[in-house]
């Protein structure tokens, strides 16, 4: 049962892709477009460096993490919007895994193909500012992992939202420019910001793909923090999913729309 | 028992200057393997009342049974007993095609390829689906749309489905081919159904029994052929002749209606035809008193064919006068 299900929503998210491949290859293009107004246009007006977490090399990671966080967390909401309004949220809910599992499953697919989508735009970006970067993927998969759950973990917030508040997206615009104020804080004159989501992943990741160093040479208390705050914002990003979803049923709001 | 049990179930839609009594205190029964039509003016409670069964809404209180799962505390074994179609033509992906969002919907409920794929072609051909088969959603016409969700829902190959509006917006046709597809599909497997609609043709057609919901309570469970038989033994029409005095004309309506009350009065330039439903076959020398009386010609007095439209509109409005 399991595994059908499993192949069941890996099949259908690949097919869904490939018949919005325009959209695919415009969203891959955006993507790079803006990185490279960002990283030239900053050029310009700095004189060739720019402050962004210090360093092109802030700039880009924090372009990556955020990339990965914004496909975690609102196209994640976006894609419960978009099953309410069809009426098909409403026929995953009666599956007899449950809605969670089937959004775990698409989630993992999700994963594997922004991941990829990721690697390409960061190539693409290190070709065009000559940044060194080191993809290792034994080392950048886990911390891009930790990324995408954290984000996941607003973007189940989200969606809970949306089932109940309904029209809410212009809500999931000011989420990402949030994600990326959560990059800029600076953990000397705000220790407790290490405890948001996203912000000592996105520290991690720039250890692995500029510093070059792997997994194991990462100190554990750091390998531990972004565990910790994966599963809390995870933990917590379902945990009010359910809730959401409960109070839906209960105000017969869950296909409504 | 792969059949439905309801008992007491209520659902008040609470919102900020408003308290919606959706459903109150309905119990009913479907046994397995029996089809059963689900009738209701808009607003009634009919989808809530599934919604509720299916877990989609949940209750404030009542027992849900089905398959003999306790479907409140098992939801999600519930679930593996369920399959509908709500809403119409929606609950399919219109980027994938016919074959596609079969496999998909019947896969989420655990049935793969492998062993569903005859029965997925088996559905395509009674639902005359086959020439679309590879053909996106989007670009199908509303009457395949909605047997595209119909097939999704069957595909799941489980004992009870529920149908919500299955006939919503198709043409004479479409109406009629989907019919004849649920009655094939009910004569060969005898799944327990529930099947909610407007379309009254539908639920003749197809269904054996029919529950009708008015204001949120269950008013009627009867078998069609006798709700039929209880309205057509009540339900007359006379027709006066309107050669003779107005005044009496005018007069022997009045009393009928004060008499009886929710008889229907038509006029023609030749003739007034009072519909009247009597509760008593004896009635009827009231009736003739009454005309009588106030000096009316009759001219004939018979009595009238009744269809599922026509008990479904008296049920209706029956409740309506008791609820004031």
């Amino acid at each position: 049962m399991w595994l059908v299900v499993l192949k069941t929503c890996w099949v259908k998210t690949y097919k869904l892709m490939t018949r919005y491949l325009f959209n695919m290859l415009s969203g891959f293009v955006t993507l790079y477009i803006v990185f490279a107004l960002l990283f030239f246009g900053a050029k310009s007006i700095g004189g060739g460096a720019m402050d962004l977490g210090d360093t092109l090399e802030g700039m880009f990671v924090g372009y990556l993490a955020w990339m990965l966080a914004m496909m975690g967390s609102t196209d994640l909401a976006w894609n419960v919007t978009n099953e309410a309004q069809t009426g098909t949220f409403e026929q995953q809910y009666l599956s007899p895994v449950g809605y969670g599992w089937i959004a775990a499953f698409t989630e993992s697919f999700n994963f594997i193909y922004n991941v990829a989508l990721v690697f390409l735009i960061a190539i693409s970006m290190a070709a065009t500012t000559g940044q060194k970067i080191h993809l290792h993927l034994g080392s950048t998969l886990p911390v891009m992992l930790t990324v995408y759950l954290q984000a996941n973990g607003i973007g189940f917030t989200l969606a809970g939202l949306a089932l109940i508040y309904k029209r809410i997206q212009s809500f999931f615009q000011v989420v990402q420019f949030l994600m990326v104020g959560i990059f800029f804080i600076p953990w000397d004159r705000f220790p407790w910001a290490r405890f948001l989501p996203l912000s000592a992943s996105q520290k991690v990741l720039q250890r692995v793909v500029i510093d070059g160093q792997k997994i194991w040479e990462i100190p554990a208390s750091d390998l531990i923090l972004i565990l910790a705050v994966t599963v809390l914002y995870l933990a917590l990003g379902v945990l009010l999913f359910r809730l959401a979803e409960s109070k839906a049923r209960e105000k017969g709001l869950l296909g409504q729309y | 028992m792969e059949g439905i049990l309801v008992e007491g179930l209520n659902k008040t839609f609470r919102e900020k200057n408003r308290v919606v009594e959706a459903v109150k205190d309905v119990s009913f029964s479907v046994g397995e393997g029996e089809i059963v039509g689900l009738l209701g003016p808009n607003g009634a409670g009919k989808t809530t009342t599934i919604k509720c069964i299916l877990g989609l809404v949940k209750p404030d209180s009542g027992r849900i049974e089905v398959g003999g799962i306790d479907a409140r505390r098992e939801p999600r074994k519930a679930a593996g007993k369920l399959a509908a179609v709500l809403e119409g033509a929606r609950n399919t992906y219109w980027r994938l095609t016919v074959w596609e969002n079969i496999v998909y919907f019947a896969g989420i409920h655990g049935v793969s390829l492998s062993r569903g794929k005859e029965y997925f072609r088996y559905l395509l051909s009674v639902l005359k689906l086959e020439d679309q088969k590879d053909v996106e959603v989007r670009k199908l016409s509303s009457g395949y749309k909605q047997k595209t969700a119909v097939a999704c829902a069957l595909a799941k190959q489980t004992p009870i489905v529920f149908l919500d509006e299955p006939t919503l917006g198709l043409d004479v046709e479409a109406s009629y081919d989907l019919r004849e597809a649920l009655r094939k599909l009910q004569a060969e497997e005898k799944r327990t159904m529930v099947i909610s609609s407007h379309d009254m043709k539908v639920i003749q057609d197809v269904c054996e029994r029919v529950m009708i919901i008015s204001r949120g309570r269950l008013v009627t469970d009867e078998k069609i052929p006798d709700l039929l038989a209880l309205f057509s033994a009540r339900r007359y029409k006379v027709v006066i002749s309107q050669n003779g005095d107005a005044a009496a004309i005018r007069a022997a309506e009045e009393k009928a209606l004060e008499r009886f009350p929710g008889c229907e009065v038509k006029r023609s330039p030749q003739t007034v035809e009072v519909f009247v439903n009597l509760s008593d076959g004896r009635q009827i020398y009231e009736l003739v008193d009454i005309m009588r009386a106030s000096g009316a010609a009759i001219e004939t007095i018979t009595q009238e064919e009744v269809d599922l439209e026509k008990a479904f509109l008296e049920v209706v409005r029956r409740e309506a006068r008791a609820c004031g």
